[in-house]
């Protein structure tokens, strides 16, 4: 059988808060996911499911057990070997964008580029920007001129534009509008199509429909893993 | 990450938080400023100072009548703090001039203190010196029209006499002195030369007011006395100062018949002295300077390391993101570290520009020159661009330590 593309085994997360008793974010969780899957992380909030991306994309160390990336044990790695596993590996979207203000779309899709030795910054930005379906004619518009789907397109081709394995997504569509948010989700199917391993946290049963394979986490653990069958054609 | 692309992330930086950046640039402009200013006035201070040297000359002493006081002169001052003895003679000049080694000239003089000067209806209050041919070369100072003290002059006793311009101006308005007859403490003299216009003295007053007459009509038949006020010796080089300056001493010592732990009967003032007296000034006023210059530093950098915690505190989600892309603790400390240091040297560079501007408005005000020198500059920016890399270490610092997790909540 085919390695798995992530392997993670019994990861336990406490937040130390004021030197009293930890909160126990992650209470022992296993799972595997494999290329090219597209994954739901739902759940309410303070399940865990966050602080179970935040392992899984290397953001954050777990206090116990072990997370393998494409055949890497990560989880004994320090700082800046964690930023390189992120720079070649990983990329990430966010609830709110985090875009950079006054700075052009374009710029902020070069942003992940900088810390590289790329020395071509705006041809893969561009690209990136046309794979999302960006206009090109607004690359030059700050983020206080465009609208919030057309913001997200611009996270989403930031993330995509260093060619990761792997798209990890926190509430892609938590500050959307229906109409963008299924368009933002399409976006997302269609990269998971061209063979992108997409890893989606949400607590919107609509956009987790939108993956093959749904993971339900409650208090720290993972309750169901299923697969959707009502998800859209999964790849060949 | 390249130098020159962590320049511009920083200059992004600092122009997406466009007041922060503001107040930053003001807090250092503000300390730069000042140390512009004070620093371009204390070199002005000094150039003034020692300009008033050259006047004096550098291979000229001064030899006094009269015992030492703490007052340091620098020739052609007042008498006051000093006590005039009638014990230096013509002869001392001449043994001087026959005598001590390396001496090229010595030109004695008396100097009666102010004397009333009339022309017709007019008076003027002058200082007037008797004065021999060599005072002109000692002082290189000539005449603009007719012809100075001549050695006929002393001879005979003539009554001529040489004026200052100040002296033309106040005595003769538009008229032409030459040959005109004015009475100097009731004596009459005729007019037979006019100065060049020689400016302030070392001792800051005008020079230009001065009646010179022949000395030894001056001692006979005005001030009826035969000694000097003081001799004025050139030496050939600047070397020659300090040994022709002892034995002068030595030889007036001898001739005057003053004991070996007596005070002397007279002082002798070399440009040397002046010039201690002028390094030692200036040490003060350095020390002064830098008292200044680092109040107004550690405020500036007080400041811009205030507002970088600020920033590196509200760009949290900024610094999360950069680290999640791949940013490393290195890559983000360079940058604010960068952007202190520009937003510094911006600063610092804001901070010279309007010290500049200072010293113009300082001049026109005080009428003092401020001297501007590429080292003023130099040390304004650099000194800008030290307090960024100081104030932005531990900002940039903790910036680089946040974990990204932590910075993207």
């Amino acid at each position: 059988m085919e390695q798995p593309l992530i392997q993670a085994r019994d990861l336990t997360r406490v937040y130390q808060k004021d030197g009293t008793m930890g909160v126990q974010a992650l209470k022992g969780v296993s799972l595997e996911i494999g290329k090219g899957e597209f994954v739901a992380l739902v759940g309410a909030s303070g399940s865990g499911k966050s602080t179970l991306m935040n392992l899984l994309g290397c953001l954050d160390r777990p206090t116990s057990g072990n997370v393998v990336l494409d055949g890497r044990e990560v989880s004994g790695l320090d700082e800046d070997d964690l930023a390189e596993v992120r720079s070649r590996t990983i990329g990430f979207v966010f609830q709110s964008f985090n875009l950079l203000p006054r700075t052009s779309a374009l710029e902020n899709v070069e942003l992940p580029l900088l810390y590289t030795d790329r020395s071509d910054l705006a041809g893969p930005a561009r690209a990136a920007l046309q794979v999302v379906g960006f206009p090109a004619d607004r690359v030059d518009h700050h983020p206080g001129e465009l609208s919030g789907g057309q913001q997200q397109r611009v996270a989403i081709a930031r993330a995509l534009v260093n060619d990761p394995e792997i798209l990890f997504a926190d509430e892609p569509t938590g500050n959307l509008d229906s109409q963008s948010s299924e368009e933002i989700m399409a976006l997302f199917a269609e990269l998971n199509r061209q063979g992108r391993t997409v890893v989606v946290v949400t607590h919107d049963a609509e956009v987790a429909a939108y993956a093959q394979r749904v993971i339900t986490m409650q208090d720290g653990r993972i309750v169901s893993d299923e697969k959707n069958p009502s998800a859209p054609e999964a790849r060949p | 990450m390249k130098i020159r692309r962590m320049m511009g992330q920083a200059l992004r930086g600092l122009n997406r938080n466009r007041l922060r950046t503001f107040f930053m640039m003001t807090g250092i402009a503000v300390g730069i400023t000042v140390l512009t200013v004070v620093l371009s006035a204390g070199m002005g201070a000094r150039e003034r100072i020692m300009e008033r040297v050259r006047v004096f000359g550098l291979e000229n002493m001064m030899v006094w009548a009269g015992g030492s006081t703490d007052q340091t002169r620098m020739g052609g001052g007042s008498e006051e703090g000093s006590t005039v003895t009638a014990t230096m003679k013509m002869e001392d000049a001449e043994a001087i001039r026959a005598q001590v080694q390396g001496v090229r000239e010595v030109a004695p003089f008396f100097r009666g203190g102010q004397a009333e000067v009339r022309w017709r209806d007019r008076t003027f209050t002058a200082p007037v010196f008797g004065v021999t041919p060599e005072w002109a070369d000692v002082w290189d100072w000539y005449v603009d029209r007719g012809s100075f003290i001549s050695y006929e002059d002393n001879e005979i006793m003539a009554r001529t006499a040489a004026i200052g311009p100040t002296v033309v101006r106040e005595l003769f308005g538009d008229e032409d002195p030459m040959g005109e007859i004015i009475q100097v403490g009731g004596v009459p003299f005729e007019i037979t030369g006019i100065m060049l216009e020689k400016g302030a003295s070392a001792g800051g007053g005008d020079m230009d007011n001065r009646v010179f007459v022949p000395l030894s009509t001056y001692m006979r038949r005005v001030a009826n006395v035969d000694y000097l006020s003081g001799i004025r010796v050139q030496v050939q080089g600047i070397r020659d100062m300090e040994p022709a300056a002892a034995d002068i001493a030595a030889l007036l010592q001898e001739r005057h018949n003053i004991a070996p732990g007596v005070p002397d009967d007279f002082r002798v003032t070399t440009p040397t002295e002046v010039t201690s007296m002028v390094e030692e000034m200036q040490g003060t006023f350095n020390l002064f300077l830098i008292l200044v210059a680092g109040i107004a530093l550690v405020v500036g950098g007080v400041v811009v390391a205030n507002i970088m915690l600020l920033s590196v505190s509200e760009r949290r989600g900024e610094i999360g993101l950069r680290k999640a892309v791949g940013g490393k603790a290195r890559h983000i400390q360079g940058q604010f570290l960068a952007e202190s240091v520009a937003v510094t040297f911006l600063g610092g560079v804001g901070g010279v520009l309007l010290g500049m501007a200072g010293n113009l408005i300082m001049e026109r005000v005080t009428g003092t020159p401020a001297l501007v020198t590429w080292h003023v500059l130099a040390a304004g920016i650099v000194f800008s661009s030290v307090v960024g890399l100081l104030a932005g270490f531990y900002p940039a610092r903790k910036a680089a330590a946040m974990a990204p997790v932590d910075a993207l909540r």
